[in-house]
């Protein structure tokens, strides 16, 4: 009795690692962020080269960068934002790609690549979604107001009102509003925008970046600042003409993810396969189909079925969020925890 | 054991007890229903099933992600069943030097914070220069299941009467024997609900596997953290409810198969 129950024990654990280690031997591995790329985008892609890709998932970079640091190599491509891929082109992190290898590279627009500072030139990275967090007003609460950040001043909105639960965008926005760059490492500059984000803060119900949609979506809070993306998801899609979503005037953070190789990556020649792929105007439309956001790529801006959430045009007013530096990041970090802690 | 005279039933300790429940049961009502949502949002707009399509047919990622935890479970459980019940049966009923800190070391994964246990074996790892992948989550889930297991198990031995061994072997049994033919049976109950234990603590567990986790060993748990930073998708809720469902199963079928191993 024990005995058999042992082998059909054990024959089930063996079967189970066979049947988990098979397959085919073409494989390249992914660690990309979560719900980033429609999974049937990266199934047509297997069943065109015959390479399958194994994907793993983030939901920030500063678990990528934590799991590549601490012996999660084995990856071929990840996806870091603008600063990180700064952070870890300096760290010797990543591979050279030599973008003259992609056919479908020239798709991009010259425009949005010229304004990248995180990798001048593209030497380690090919751009792949650009977005950023703006804010949405509920237009049957709230009227009156500006397309500016100085909404965040309405105390007859206290208690309506949320920002993300991220130092870069809240003090980003800060800055902006104070008509400074949202990478200013002047320390009289973020004293300054330190003091704005004081000023907002008895105005806001609270710091929050995963579930202010909900409730805005539920009516509760009015005006939050967030990611399109996640706010819409929320949103009934029937009374989408409520939210108001812009970016202010004067200008807030953006960033752009981008395709990176690893350095010591074992699937070079399937990685450059794979981000040629997704730069095809088919594949990049059908992706930002998905996100709802603007693309990049200009060809794929035809064959999009769905109405982008806003205009890539909208985002000129935006600025990349890059790196800061050891210094300018212990400012940034001071400043933020003297807002969230409050003294 | 003895009873206490059967009281009047109290009221007051059964209302306590029963709206304890109904509190902690009320979340999983709200997930069943939410899953049948037709719309994305927390409005509901009608019944639908297609949260339940798109689970079946369309998440290979998710169902990836699942594969790898059954994989862990059953293979961590079985070989920390293994080690256990040997372990157990050494320390319960062999005399050697060190035994009581042995006994005493099995338990320290079991009191331990997670966390420490994560960046230990994290370091350790990579200290030795195992690349991670889904052998270190396997390594790491046989050694957070061991010591359930060797308690389950020593509990067992600890109660049943060495006059039976001694039989066993006035009767002529060889050690093997022995273990095989007795000491194995008797032990069966402990033996399972220690492998299911196991198979339990290493389908949920997140904080020891985000540590060691490597490319391509995403499990279930992981998974679900980092798909809900972007609000909980409906396909979640309807993996939950299919999962609540397998463990009542589960569960109602190892509480028969018990019954029938004790009765035999």
């Amino acid at each position: 009795m024990m005995k058999r129950l042992m082998i059909a024990a054990f024959a089930a654990t063996i079967g189970l690692v066979a049947s988990a280690c098979g397959g085919s031997s073409e494989k390249l591995y992914l660690f990309n962020w979560i719900y980033y790329i429609p999974e049937d985008v990266i199934e047509d892609f297997s069943k065109e080269t015959g390479i399958q890709v194994i994907v793993d998932s983030y939901a920030s970079n500063e678990e990528m960068y934590n799991k590549i640091v601490g012996g999660g190599d084995g990856y071929d491509i990840v996806v870091p934002s603008g600063d990180y891929v700064s952070i870890m082109i300096a760290e010797g992190l990543l591979e050279p790609i030599d973008t003259s290898r992609l056919a479908n590279y020239g798709n991009l627009d010259p425009a949005a690549v010229a304004r990248i500072g995180f990798d001048p030139g593209n030497r380690y990275s090919v751009p792949f979604m650009m977005a950023a967090a703006g804010v949405s007003v509920n237009r049957t609460k709230v009227s009156g107001y500006e397309h500016s950040w100085s909404v965040f001043d309405r105390s007859d909105l206290g208690g309506r009102m949320t920002m993300l639960d991220d130092m870069r965008e809240v003090l980003g926005a800060a800055l902006k509003s104070l008509g400074y760059s949202v990478n200013d490492p002047d320390p009289a500059h973020i004293e300054e925008a330190c003091r704005v984000v004081e000023r907002w803060k008895p105005n806001l119900v609270k710091f929050d970046a995963e579930s202010f949609a909900k409730s805005f979506a539920s009516g509760e809070f009015w005006v939050v600042q967030g990611y399109a993306e996640n706010v819409f998801i929320e949103y009934p899609e029937a009374r989408r003409a409520e939210v108001d979503f812009f970016f202010p005037k004067e200008g807030m953070p953006m960033y752009m993810d981008s395709f990176c190789v690893l350095r010591g990556a074992k699937n070079v020649e399937r990685a450059y396969a794979f981000i040629d792929y997704m730069l095809r105007p088919d594949v990049a439309a059908r992706v930002a189909d998905y996100l709802m956001l603007p693309s990049p790529n200009v060809p794929a801006r035809a064959l999009m079925k769905v109405e982008p959430n806003y205009d890539f045009d909208d985002l000129a007013r935006g600025e990349f969020k890059e790196d800061l530096g050891r210094e300018a990041l212990k400012l940034y970090n001071d400043a933020w925890r003297r807002i969230r802690v409050g003294n | 054991m003895s009873r206490p005279a059967a009281r009047k039933r109290s009221s007051f300790s059964r209302s306590v007890f029963v709206g304890t429940i109904v509190f902690l049961s009320l979340p999983l009502l709200v997930l069943v229903l939410y899953s049948f949502n037709e719309s994305k949002s927390g409005a509901w707009t009608g019944f639908s099933v297609k949260w339940y399509v798109k689970l079946f047919t369309d998440s290979p990622q998710l169902w990836r992600a699942f594969g790898n935890s059954a994989v862990v479970a059953l293979a961590s459980a079985f070989v920390a069943t293994v080690i256990g019940t040997l372990g157990a049966v050494a320390v319960n009923w062999y005399r050697f030097r060190l035994r009581k800190y042995l006994r005493t070391l099995t338990f320290m994964p079991m009191i331990l914070p997670e966390i420490i246990i994560g960046v230990s074996l994290l370091v350790f790892f990579s200290g030795i220069g195992l690349r991670l992948s889904l052998f270190t989550v396997f390594v790491a889930h046989v050694s957070f299941n061991l010591p359930f297991v060797f308690l389950l198990v020593l509990a067992r031995l600890e109660e049943f009467d060495f006059s039976i061994i001694e039989a066993a072997r006035d009767l002529g049994a060889s050690d093997g024997q022995t273990l095989l033919r007795v000491i194995l049976p008797i032990s069966a109950p402990g033996i399972i609900s220690g492998f299911l234990t196991a198979v339990t603590l290493s389908l949920e567990d997140f904080v020891i596997t985000f540590f060691v986790t490597g490319p391509g060993a995403t499990t279930l748990p992981l998974y679900v953290y980092s798909a809900i930073r972007f609000g909980v998708s409906p396909v979640i809720n309807a993996l939950s409810v299919v999962m609540i469902l397998g463990t009542v199963l589960l569960t109602w079928s190892t509480r028969n198969f018990l019954k029938y191993i004790a009765a035999k």
